[in-house]
């Protein structure tokens, strides 16, 4: 055992060169850099800096622009992660039926993975425009919000209204790995359930969602991460506003926004950055805290 | 059971934590922490000695005779603003020159302003351009970068003529007598109005408000005639209605916008904007909203909502106020015929209608600044395609192409801008609001480090302002944080 | 026979569900699909006809020459095709080592690479570009490429796939004298090609959507994304290419999009190979 530890030890490192080379460049080293600039004041050509102390990530967090940014951060996440989570489930398991044609239903659910932030942002932009979007002209009607102020501009709708956008966007991602959780559920374990006599709720609700519930955590955690780093759909859309409440601004939007008042300091800017990731990392890990030990690894 | 619920209360904990400390804190997220960014307040009109003097002696030199001693061709990238149909045509002016001589060869990298102005920043020294344009909320941040040749200096050097400048261009790229860049596409906002409305509601077509009183009467009358639902269509975005717009109202008012004379003879420490004249103009803004006069569009992400108001088939505006910029591409649309309420002959241009309809307007738009390379031959040759960008018949192709306003009044009598100008005399209104600023410092406009951040605070509360929040206090909250950035700036930047 | 009207019924309105939820995904590219279509004055008549009829492909014409469509779709097509590759790479490697190879502190540096995960790109791509820039890198397709070439995703994906070949078969590929580097090639990659395909997928996906890196490293028109490029087609000031964006869109969406159709039923597969716990 000991002699092919060491013997492997050559073999791992070149196999593992790249990757960690690639990561400590890319990834490692400007994570080291965002935090050592978070407790700098700099100008704005960056040749001078001077030391302002680490108090400056607290008083980044405390400010009322990152509270409020953060507050949007986790409303956003509210919107989003749920309905996603529920959506591309519920899509899945409509599509999770071996009859004729099924193949093109599940293209067309799979089809929003087609679209990017920039084309989705871009397309509802489309749609939505007040004065001439096909939105407004059709359902103003019902919703006369769309043609004023326009969704997007209103401060309690624009909210909702990218989470809209994000939330068709990511239904195709999601679609597509519940999918291939349910097919990866083994038949017997369905057909014993059926032999028992259980109904299909029951049957969903005992067999399948514990078969599946990995794969759900994934999802959750990796749409929750997306919520709170999601920046080009607010760029394309609301600009971080409407102006008098921000009710888009979250805190990717804070640190570099094209309104952003922080955006040409790279103090706050990277003190903002280090503190994103911090609370991603809370979320995650308050995420497999909270749900892991609900999760079904297999037998 | 019992590692679940734990687990369970460890997370409750952790998020509950998160909105605990949510609540708490407060503070302005650009206040420093520190205090020896002590600032020192100037009285407006209040004359001192400059706070920071420019010693001409220190600034790079433009030797503008050194592309003599050039071997082989001088390559150049410049970097600029523009893009779309405004990109084309600077790329056909730089194929025009790179044509014209073989000593020379310029190479465009076309970004937005916001792009370009935070590639220039945060570039290393080796991979600056040669030349790059700046929109004019740059001028002190360029100015504190000390990485450019002033163009004074190869005005200087090289005899350089600017007689026919127009003075208001030149002004707004100079500080503390030294001038910095180089003038070289101009916009200014002008009033943009439906004449078939003016018409219908028996108003002279010809005759658009010079007044901000002509402007509320005339809006009372087109919206009492009901052939519009509002006379105005305003914006709050910070290009616009909610920062630009203002500072044009200051200058046309011969106020200073911030302090050291609008920061052209000492730094600016603070702004003005929250003064007598500040409030009243917003209130005037606000009253109008309030007395369904106007509507405003908000942000106006798009950056044509306001104009797209006056086609608006259900609620249409009768007039708004744009970057004269804009008219080429408003004319080629309409000129399609895809609004029928609205078509290219209806739309009428006026002078921004300000207090007392006093005459003038700040340039906006953006200036050329040569890069201190350090390499005379270099800078000498950017110095050569720059004396061709700001050429008479340079500028006259640019205004016609463009719809900017030429930086210099005689191109307005060379080809093709003259037959422009004579065919639709639209193109003219703004040259001629430029060309009629009265002679004073007020009309320069306002330099200050983070004016572009400054414009976004102030236009987040006009917006506030234009939804009935209260104008003096909404104007002295932001002038707080404007102040803060601006304290902020100068510690780092001074 | 009651049961067979039943099971009939119940058919017909699973196909009716699934017909309506179709409807409501697809509306919004068929909204804009449908408007850059129409000319001109016909895409913003009011009320607004959502027939298709009288279409023309001005509007997509003219977005692909004003904004160059051609060169940001082959730019697009370039880096990611070389991602891809490059990424399918790395993560053969870097499974192989954590999945068949025993070194000291492995479970920490598999850890490590774990945590990387959990960086934002908001906070990497601030110093990133500063990295690019000293390396020259900024508006060249290495600076496109190369940040993007290591994907602990990708680590992670094929390195379930390897847990699951039975130790046997490597000690018996040890007993033939196999060494790594051929036990990798021959045995390990064959074995978990239908994973690759569906990372593959994902990283195309993912690197032909990539937004916020290109847009920091790539300033000029010369070497922008099609993504990129689409923003610049939203050109505010300029009223008279308002309906250019839809052009855009379409042109941007479509090769995706009919990549989509073929490759759906690899990207389960792959995915579903790859699921299984581990």
């Amino acid at each position: 055992m000991n002699r092919r530890r060491l013997r492997d030890i050559p073999w791992a490192v070149l196999m593992l060169v790249p990757s960690a080379g690639l990561l400590a460049v890319w990834t490692i080293y400007p994570l080291v850099r965002a935090v050592d600039y978070g407790h700098k004041q700099c100008n704005r050509t960056l040749t001078e800096c001077r030391d302002v102390g680490w108090g400056q990530f607290s008083r980044v967090f405390q400010s009322d622009q990152f509270q409020d940014a953060l507050l949007v951060s986790v409303k956003f996440a509210v919107f989003t992660v749920p309905t996603g989570l529920v959506l591309g489930l519920a899509l899945a398991m409509l599509a999770d039926k071996h009859i004729r044609g099924i193949g093109v239903f599940r293209v067309i659910f799979s089809s929003t993975v087609a679209t990017s932030v920039a084309v989705a942002s871009l397309v509802w932009f489309v749609l939505l425009q007040p004065q001439i979007g096909v939105l407004a002209d059709q359902l103003s009607g019902v919703f006369p919000s769309l043609k004023e102020p326009g969704w997007l501009n209103g401060n309690d709708t624009a909210l909702p209204a990218v989470a809209i956008s994000s939330v068709w966007a990511g239904l195709g991602f999601s679609f597509i790995v519940v999918t291939a959780a349910l097919q990866s559920v083994p038949r017997e374990l369905h057909e014993s359930a059926l032999v028992d006599g259980a109904g299909s709720f029951r049957r969903f609700w005992h067999v399948t969602l514990p078969m599946i519930s990995p794969t759900l955590l994934f999802l959750m955690v990796v749409l929750t991460t997306r919520a709170l780093q999601t920046y080009g759909e607010i760029a394309l859309l609301t600009g971080g506003g409407p102006q008098t409440t921000k009710a888009t601004t979250n805190i990717p939007y804070l640190i570099y926004g094209e309104n952003s008042l922080i955006r040409n300091d790279i103090g706050l800017k990277s003190a903002a950055a280090t503190l994103l990731f911090l609370l991603s990392g809370v979320f995650a890990a308050v995420q497999f805290r909270g749900f892991g030990k609900r999760v079904h690894y297999g037998s | 059971m019992r590692a679940r619920t734990t687990s369970r209360r460890v997370a409750a904990f952790a998020v509950v934590g998160l909105l605990v400390a949510a609540c708490s804190g407060g503070g302005d997220i650009t206040e420093s922490g520190d205090d020896d960014g002590t600032t020192t307040t100037t009285e407006p009109g209040q004359t001192l000695a400059p706070t920071t003097t420019v010693a001409p002696d220190l600034l790079p030199d433009c030797p503008t005779d050194a592309l003599e001693s050039a071997t082989g061709t001088v390559e150049l990238t410049f970097w600029t603003g523009m893009s779309g149909p405004l990109a084309e045509a600077l790329q056909a002016l730089t194929d025009e020159y790179n044509a014209s001589q073989a000593k020379v060869k310029v190479s465009l990298v076309n970004d937005t302003y916001e792009g370009t102005a935070n590639n220039y920043q945060r570039a290393s020294q080796d991979s600056r351009p040669d030349l790059v344009q700046m929109p004019e909320y740059m001028v002190q941040a360029m100015v504190d970068s000390e990485s450019t040749v002033p163009v004074g200096k190869c005005i200087d050097s090289s005899g350089f003529d600017t007689s026919a400048f127009l003075p208001t261009a030149l002004s707004a790229y100079s500080t503390q007598g030294v001038q910095w860049g180089m003038p070289f596409n101009i916009s200014n906002p002008v009033l943009y109005y439906s004449k078939k409305a003016f018409a219908a509601a028996g108003l002279d077509p010809d005759k658009p408000p010079v007044s901000l009183e002509e402007l509320r009467e005339m809006s009372q009358t087109l919206v009492d005639s009901g052939v519009v639902k509002y006379g105005l269509a305003l914006d709050s975005n910070f290009d616009g209605g909610g920062g630009w717009y203002i500072e044009q109202w200051f200058a046309k008012a011969q106020e200073y916008y911030v302090d050291g004379d609008n920061g052209r003879t000492n730094r600016a420490s603070k702004v003005l904007y929250n003064n007598d004249l500040g409030v009243e103009l917003l209130t005037f803004l606000q009253d109008m909203i309030n007395d369904n006069l106007a509507v405003s569009v908000g942000s106006n992400e798009s950056g044509q909502d306001d104009l797209l108001k006056l086609a608006d088939a259900e609620a249409p505006a009768a007039m708004t106020i744009h970057t004269s910029a804009a008219l080429r591409g408003a004319l080629d649309v309409l000129a399609t015929g895809i609004f029928p309420q609205l078509t290219d002959p209806d739309l009428g241009i006026g002078v921004m209608p300000g207090p007392d309809g006093a005459p003038g307007a700040l340039i906006g738009g953006a200036s050329l600044w040569p890069v201190d390379s350090g390499d005379p031959v270099r800078i000498a040759a950017t110095w050569d395609f720059l004396t061709f960008l700001v050429s008479a018949e340079t500028q006259s192709q640019w205004a016609t192409d463009t719809g900017y306003v030429p930086v210099r009044t005689d191109a307005v009598d060379v080809e093709p801008h003259k037959t422009t100008l004579a065919t639709d005399p639209r193109f003219r209104v703004a040259f001629d609001q430029l060309e009629a600023s009265p002679d004073a410092l007020t009309s320069a406009g306002p330099v200050v480090g983070p004016l572009s951040e400054m414009r976004v605070v102030l236009a987040d509360a006009i917006a506030r302002i234009f939804e009935g929040a209260d104008v003096k206090q909404s104007l002295d909250e932001a002038a707080e944080q404007a102040n803060n950035l601006i304290s902020s700036y100068n510690t780092s930047n001074g | 026979m009651a049961a067979d009207a039943v099971h009939g019924a119940r058919k017909a309105g699973r196909y009716a569900l699934l017909a309506v939820v179709s409807v409501i995904v697809l509306f919004p590219i068929y909204a804009v699909l449908l408007q850059a279509l129409k000319s001109g004055p016909d895409s913003f008549d009011h009320p607004r006809s959502l027939l298709p009829v009288d279409l023309t492909f001005d509007t997509i014409r003219s977005a692909w020459t004003i904004g160059k469509l051609d060169r940001l779709l082959l730019n697009s097509l370039l880096v990611a095709v070389a991602v891809t590759c490059g990424v399918i790479l790395t993560s053969l490697l870097s499974a192989y080592a954590f999945a068949f190879l025993d070194f000291p502190l492995k479970k920490v540096v598999f850890a490590m690479f774990l945590a990387t995960m959990l960086v934002p790109a908001e906070v990497t791509v601030l110093i990133n570009y500063n990295t690019a820039d000293s390396l020259g890198w900024v508006n060249t397709y290495q600076g496109l490429i190369v940040p993007s070439l290591a994907s602990m995703f990708g680590v992670f994906l094929v390195r379930q796939v390897f847990l699951q070949v039975p130790g046997e078969l490597r000690e018996a590929a040890a007993l033939d004298g196999l060494g790594h580097w051929r036990f990798l090639w021959s045995v390990a990659t064959p074995l978990s090609r239908p994973t690759l395909g569906a990372l593959g997928l994902f990283v195309f996906l993912g690197t032909w959507n990539a937004y916020l890196w290109p847009s920091q490293v790539i300033t000029d028109e010369d070497h922008r994304t099609i993504q990129i490029g689409l923003e610049h087609l939203k050109t505010p000031n300029d009223i008279s290419k308002l309906n250019l964006i839809t052009g855009g869109l379409v042109v941007a969406a479509v090769p995706i999009f009919v990549m989509l159709v073929i490759f759906q039923r690899q990207l389960v597969r792959g995915l579903t190979a790859g699921a299984v716990k581990g």
